[in-house]
């Protein structure tokens, strides 16, 4: 016979952990999508050294991955112009469910969940309208809810503020359609911006650059823990021009925008892949695929610090001291105050993004 | 003969190699690139000039130099650098594609207003750029329902105001050309392009960006869906030039390319060969503005022309690329 405080006992281990959580998949920091030698794109999870926790396949290439708060759920999203996103535990490998993006729409590849882990927001295309907008999911049984304007053009990453009640998101302001792939259809009137909006969509700040840096595609985020967004930017102008590819904004506030000396700067080819803060909070740094270069710089004074020569680096996380990245050469380093250093080279091709899977920690 | 080569060039320095761009670069911007824009400044003035003597949109003196001023700018179009690019002067001459429609909006609202702007080239360049170009002119000349707008002295002035317009960029161009030319042919520190190897970047860049808007824009878009065609978002659809148009950027490309892959004689008969193909399609297809992608054997043929061009891209990019030390990265590659 069952006691009255068994009874509750059990209740109480039911709603506490009806799901693994992420330490049942050996608490990995990061996510991240790859290429490997027999063909297989697969999601990992990877620790704060770069070894592989657990690693599960993919139906195609993806771009980046949202990691649920607390369940060990993700959500992998194809490559962009990509109709479908899906579901994972990460515990058996299992697919949960296949997002499907409602007719006349696409997703862009970003995602992310909301603080309590009840909802999930992705960026998306309008592509008749040539609008952007922010899909709304109900994150326990992923069920679409709705959608509201993402502010602008081309939205393609998408965090979640501190204060849990706000998004920011890079609209990057090209418009693309997937009936001509990737081909950029607005670069003489495209016009990015940084918009925030609250978690219904009400618009509540929106940042431009000068009219000089229009074509300047404001693409990947990164937040650190008092509300500073850092930007990272993909310049559609001339190449013989070497503008900024990073900025720094604060709401309220006027954008800063961070550069190289010119040398560091104009190998970068107009690109930045990933943006992060280090763990600290005092650095930033975006990585550079096309010029082959991690760049980093101090917050504080929005000064450049020091530039790294990585082949092919894209991924790019704060670590347990300083900034972690990884390489479509399979690489996994960690850059600490004066180096880096490789600490893992699995034989794989990482994708753009290394996912945090606690953003706040 | 051939192994005393291969041993030469093991033997020599990786530098040695690199450093030997100047003849293709020499070559290229000669006898590829300068010759364009003098071309085209050339039919852009006759057009300026036609224009003057004759504004009626049914005059086929206007319309004949019209169509080869437009050949002109198609057959440089994919040079999307340097002075091309400057002040968005390619977009100027050919505001394509137009997704939102400002083109028609920008002209009805000259016509309506009665724009001064078309009194003053000056002015006219200051102007949304939707209503400047080729594709702003073949709206006034092809469009029925621009020739019912406003009146008819209006629209004669507009018609000479984006004339004019067109030429200005293309002298502009032309002379911007002859003095951005040494960066090109004289890469290192007193040039924009720091090494031969990133000169020849650009100009592959060039190649490749050229036949990726002729395959995914001026086939995909009328393409559409095999379920939702969409003939009437064609290239300059209104003169039934959109087929023309995929055939003259492919005929300059191979040009391009073969100037490019010069050192590299298996590769440029493996481009010449593809090329061949492609451009023997389009002369077959016999379907000038793609109206044909409605109907089911229709759409196949272009999509089997889109194919071929896309047969020509990959051994671009995975032959050609990497002789040139184009990186080939997972991510850099990516764009996203």
């Amino acid at each position: 016979m069952t006691s009255r405080r068994d009874f509750l006992a059990g209740l109480a281990a039911a709603s506490l952990a009806p799901v693994p959580g992420w330490s049942s998949v050996g608490a990995p920091d990061f996510l991240a999508a790859a290429l490997f030698p027999d063909g297989s794109y697969r999601l990992s999870g990877l620790d704060g050294k770069g070894a592989i926790l657990f690693s599960i396949p993919l139906p195609a290439r993806g771009h980046a991955a949202a990691a649920h708060p607390f369940k060990a759920q993700a959500v992998a999203f194809a490559r962009r112009p990509g109709t479908f996103a899906i579901v994972f535990d990460c515990a058996s490998g299992t697919v949960i469910k296949r997002l499907e993006a409602p007719k006349g729409r696409h997703f862009y590849g970003h995602g992310t969940f909301s603080a309590n882990g009840d909802r999930f927001f992705t960026t998306e295309n309008d592509y008749e309208a040539a609008e952007g907008v922010i899909g709304v999911w109900d994150a326990v049984n992923y069920i679409r809810l709705g959608e509201f304007p993402s502010g602008g053009v081309g939205p393609h990453d998408m965090r979640l503020m501190p204060d849990g009640e706000t998004l920011v998101i890079a609209n990057g302001g090209i418009e693309t359609h997937p009936e001509t792939g990737r081909t950029k259809l607005n670069l003489p009137t495209m016009q990015p911006n940084l918009t925030y909006v609250d978690l219904s969509g009400s618009v509540l700040a929106q940042v431009e650059l000068t009219d000089a840096l229009r074509k300047n595609s404001i693409r990947h985020l990164a937040v650190r823990g008092d509300g500073l967004v850092g930007f990272a930017m993909q310049w559609q102008g001339s190449l013989t021009k070497h503008p900024p590819l990073l900025g720094l904004h604060r709401l309220g506030e006027e954008p800063r925008l961070l550069s190289a000396p010119e040398t560091d700067q104009s190998a970068l080819q107009g690109y930045a892949g990933s943006i992060a803060f280090a763990a600290d909070g005092n650095s930033i740094a975006i990585t550079c695929p096309r010029g082959n270069a991690l760049l980093r710089f101090d917050v504080e004074s929005a000064a450049f610090t020091d530039a790294f020569a990585l082949e092919d680096v894209c991924g790019l996380g704060a670590g347990s001291e300083g900034l972690v990245f990884t390489t479509g050469t399979g690489a996994f380093g960690a850059l600490n105050a004066t180096r880096a250093e490789i600490s893992a080279q699995p034989d794989c091709q990482w994708d753009n993004h290394l996912i945090p899977i606690r953003t706040f920690g | 003969m051939r192994t005393f080569s291969i041993i030469t060039a093991l033997l020599l320095p990786l530098g040695a190699q690199a450093q030997d761009r100047a003849p293709i670069l020499m070559d290229a911007t000669e006898t590829h690139i300068l010759p364009r824009f003098a071309q085209l400044a050339d039919a852009t003035e006759t057009l300026a000039t036609t224009a003057q003597a004759d504004c009626a949109p049914d005059s086929e003196d206007l319309r004949t130099a019209y169509r080869a001023a437009f050949d002109s700018w198609i057959s440089a179009s994919h040079l999307r650098f340097g002075p091309t690019e400057t002040d968005d002067r390619a977009f100027a001459m050919a505001f394509w594609p137009d997704t939102k429609g400002f083109t028609p909006k920008t002209l009805s609202r000259h016509i309506a207003t009665e724009d001064a702007a078309v009194g003053s080239p000056e002015a006219y360049a200051e102007t949304s750029i939707a209503g400047r170009g080729f594709l702003a002119l073949e709206r006034m000349l092809y469009d029925p329902a621009m020739a019912e707008q406003g009146s008819a002295a209006y629209r004669c002035a507009l018609i000479r105001a984006i004339a004019t317009d067109i030429d200005r960029n293309a002298e502009a161009m032309n002379t911007d050309w002859q003095t951005y030319a040494p960066n090109l042919t004289q890469p290192g520190d007193d040039s924009l392009y720091r090494s031969g190897d990133e000169a020849m970047q650009e100009l592959f860049r060039a190649l490749t960006t050229g036949l990726e808007f002729t395959a995914d824009t001026r086939l995909g878009r009328p393409l559409g869906t095999f379920e939702r065609p969409r003939p009437n978002r064609a290239e300059a659809r209104r003169s039934g030039r959109s087929l023309r148009h995929v055939e003259l950027s492919l005929i300059a490309l191979r040009d391009l390319a073969a100037r490019l892959s010069f050192d590299h004689p298996q590769i440029a008969a493996d481009l010449d060969v593809a090329f061949a193909r492609a451009i023997d399609r389009a002369q077959a297809l016999d379907d000038p503005a793609f109206a044909g992608v409605d109907t089911p054997q229709g759409h196949i043929r272009v999509e089997a022309l889109q194919q071929s061009i896309n047969d020509i891209r990959e051994i671009a990019s995975t032959e050609l690329g990497p002789t040139l030390g184009i990186s080939a990265g997972f991510n850099s590659l990516d764009g996203d």
